[in-house]
């Protein structure tokens, strides 16, 4: 189960996300303020933060918890949504939603995270293929094999579960896998993905799990 | 009166003073040289000696008086005595010349009447100094003469004078090249001033304003740098203030926004729960009014926020080089999502474009794509149907946003979409850009364009 870490000082809506949260199988601990912010921090996943607070606001307390512990995922929950909110809040966050806020919303941008940050060690299951986060094993429920990846193709599923159900265009994939920038025309992007979908897909020529989202990427939904 | 004296007036005055002064001082000073000089200069004869007139008087009372010829050459001897300069002769009565104090070959030994009449004449006004006259009281003895050189007589003043003219020549020369050299220095002293706070005026610092100049002497151009000083720094107050404000009402109205969106969040807190009761459809279809109720309320709020702080000018423009085909492209990713689940087809056709950069602010251009999609979904959710294409012609290049809706004219599905409207038109025009927009009761086109100036 994972622990969430909720710093809200407004009672109702504090209430009802905790309960939200709980009804998701989280456990939550819910804070008004960041003063007794040291004893939960060493066991919590993942920090969701208000940005108007009494005493120290939500920028502090969430670049204080990125100083202290670079691998907390954390989600800034604000009504505050000028831009250059958004920009300071992303500056250390992990993740910027504003308020009012679907709780669904709010889940799956958890989820999101926690995968991301790769905290979450539950089984996913996509389709016909069964993953293992934690040794980034796969394997194919038809067939009940080992899928074996090579180095970028391993890299390229791997980012695209990081970004789960999120559209990624050919720039962001080949900028976030290869880290230099793309150059329109060049093939070497699909044609990895050519050959991750002949490893993963029943049918590689219409394939299920890689979507292609004409004119503008790919996803994969999990 | 001690501002005065620091003044480029008082310089100048000063300047000026002083050149009279020094014409002043330079006539005084050569009177006292030359006197000086001219004590050098000795002369053998008093000034009562040198004196035409009394000489004249003197021979001719002289002359009277003579009789004889011991008389004669004895007053030669006695004028002789007193003028060494001078020479004397004696002509007598039948145009002999007699008794000569040297003996002169200029002169005839006997003077005819017409030489006689010429050497008076010739010697009339002239040089020697030439008296002439007849001895004896019955002028029946001939004539003496007196001559002396002129310039034996001349003052001891005339003579320095004579020496030293052209030493006073340069010296008045020296004195003006001296005078009009020192108004040069003063005059280009002053331009070159001038020059360098025109410079300085012109400097800016990171932040636009002028920078302050460094105030080294206190006269009038001093005083223009202080000023100028003064100036910027009530600039820079200004600014200051200016920006404070900016800082107070972007606060104001993000405090505003912040405060109005914490009920909506609990109205949307309550309407949840309330959902997840077993209640009846009507009721469920109540709550899902009141929830889309609550997110078109937000997007009021965010709009309103916008176009406030648009209309005062106080929205920050950071034009940056934007590849406008990968913007548009990520943007559309995540609005995909909410298409998909409202079930629109989505048609994306984003083709290079001749120049994919422009010259734009990303937020503004996100938030200008974000309210047109945002349109499509809230007002033209009959058509089904979203399309985001690069289009290209000779005149421009466009980002076209299309839907299959029942078009703004149908006023009554466009409540909301106005202020939305205005703001992307504020901001399209903000980044020096161009749209248009179509709308009919098959759906509505919106082309972001820009215009290409060169169409080779």
């Amino acid at each position: 189960m994972f622990r969430v870490l909720y710093i809200e000082d407004e009672s109702e809506i504090g209430s009802w996300v905790s309960d939200v949260l709980r009804e998701k199988g989280y456990e939550v601990v819910w804070l008004t303020s960041g003063d007794q912010l040291n004893q939960y921090l060493s066991t919590v996943d993942i920090a969701i933060l208000d940005i108007m607070l009494p005493g120290l606001d939500g920028f502090s307390i969430g670049k204080r918890i990125k100083r202290e512990n670079a691998d907390l995922p954390v989600i800034m929950l604000s009504a505050r949504t000028a831009v250059e909110d958004k920009l300071e809040g992303l500056s250390f966050a992990d993740d910027y939603v504003t308020k009012p806020f679907h709780p669904e919303e709010l889940v799956a941008r958890i989820e999101v995270m926690l995968r991301r940050f790769q905290k979450n060690h539950k089984v996913l299951h996509i389709q016909h293929l069964e993953v293992y986060p934690k040794e980034m094993r796969i394997m194919d429920k038809h067939k009940n094999e080992e899928i074996q990846l090579t180095g970028k193709q391993f890299y390229l599923f791997q980012y695209f579960l990081q970004h789960a159900n999120q559209i990624l265009t050919k720039e962001q994939l080949y900028e976030g896998i290869w880290g230099e920038a793309y150059i329109e025309g060049d093939k070497t992007l699909m044609v990895h993905i050519r050959y991750l979908r002949e490893k993963l897909e029943v049918n590689p020529a219409k394939p299920t799990i890689i979507e292609t989202i004409r004119g503008i990427g790919y996803r994969v939904r999990a | 009166m001690k501002n005065f004296f620091r003044s480029l007036l008082a310089k100048y005055m000063l300047i000026i003073v002083l050149a009279l002064s020094i014409v002043q001082i330079a006539y005084v000073m050569i009177a006292i040289l030359l006197t000086g000089v001219s004590d050098n200069f000795e002369t053998d004869y008093t000034s009562d000696e040198m004196d035409y007139e009394q000489i004249e008087e003197d021979w001719h009372k002289d002359a009277n008086s003579l009789e004889t010829e011991e008389d004669i050459s004895r007053n030669f001897d006695k004028w002789k005595n007193q003028y060494p300069d001078a020479s004397m002769f004696w002509v007598d009565q039948s145009g002999i010349l007699r008794d000569a104090t040297e003996k002169r070959d200029d002169l005839p030994t006997e003077w005819t009447s017409s030489f006689t009449a010429r050497f008076i004449k010739d010697r009339y006004g002239e040089n020697p100094f030439t008296v002439i006259a007849f001895v004896g009281e019955e002028d029946t003895d001939g004539f003496v003469v007196f001559e002396i050189n002129r310039d034996v007589f001349q003052t001891s003043t005339q003579i320095a004078f004579d020496n030293y003219a052209s030493w006073l020549f340069v010296g008045t020369l020296f004195l003006v090249v001296f005078f009009i050299f020192i108004s040069f220095l003063f005059f280009r002293g002053i331009r070159k001033r001038l020059l360098q706070l025109q410079e300085a005026m012109e400097i800016r610092d990171v932040d636009e304003l002028p920078i302050q100049i460094d105030v080294k002497k206190r006269d009038e151009i001093g005083q223009l740098e202080q000023t100028f000083n003064q100036m910027v720094h009530e600039l820079r107050e200004s600014k200051k203030r200016e920006q404070e404000e900016e800082q107070l009402r972007r606060e104001l109205i993000a405090n505003l926004s912040h405060d109005l969106r914490t009920p909506l969040t609990k109205i949307n807190a309550q309407t949840y729960k309330i959902a997840k009761q077993d209640v009846s459809n009507d009721a469920k279809q109540a709550i899902h009014a009141l929830q889309s109720s609550v997110e078109d309320i937000d997007k009021l709020i965010e709009n309103l926020m916008s176009y406030t702080l648009l209309m005062a000018s106080k929205y920050k423009l950071d034009i940056q080089e934007v590849d406008i085909v990968r913007f548009s492209r990520e943007r559309i990713a995540t609005w995909y999502p909410v298409f998909e689940k409202e079930g629109f087809e989505i048609n994306v056709e984003l083709e290079p474009l001749r120049e994919n950069v422009w010259h734009v602010d990303p937020v503004w251009l996100g938030r200008v794509l974000d309210n047109l999609l945002q349109n499509v979904l809230r007002h033209a959710k009959n058509g089904r149907y979203v399309e985001l294409k690069i289009e290209s012609r000779n005149s421009y290049d466009a980002i076209v946003v299309r839907d299959r809706g029942s078009g703004m004219k149908d006023s009554s599905n466009q409540k909301g979409a106005g202020i939305g409207l205005s703001i992307v038109d504020m901001m399209i025009k903000g980044m020096q850009l161009d749209w248009e927009i179509q709308s009919s009761n098959d759906g509505t086109t919106i082309k972001i364009k820009k215009n290409i100036q060169d169409k080779q």
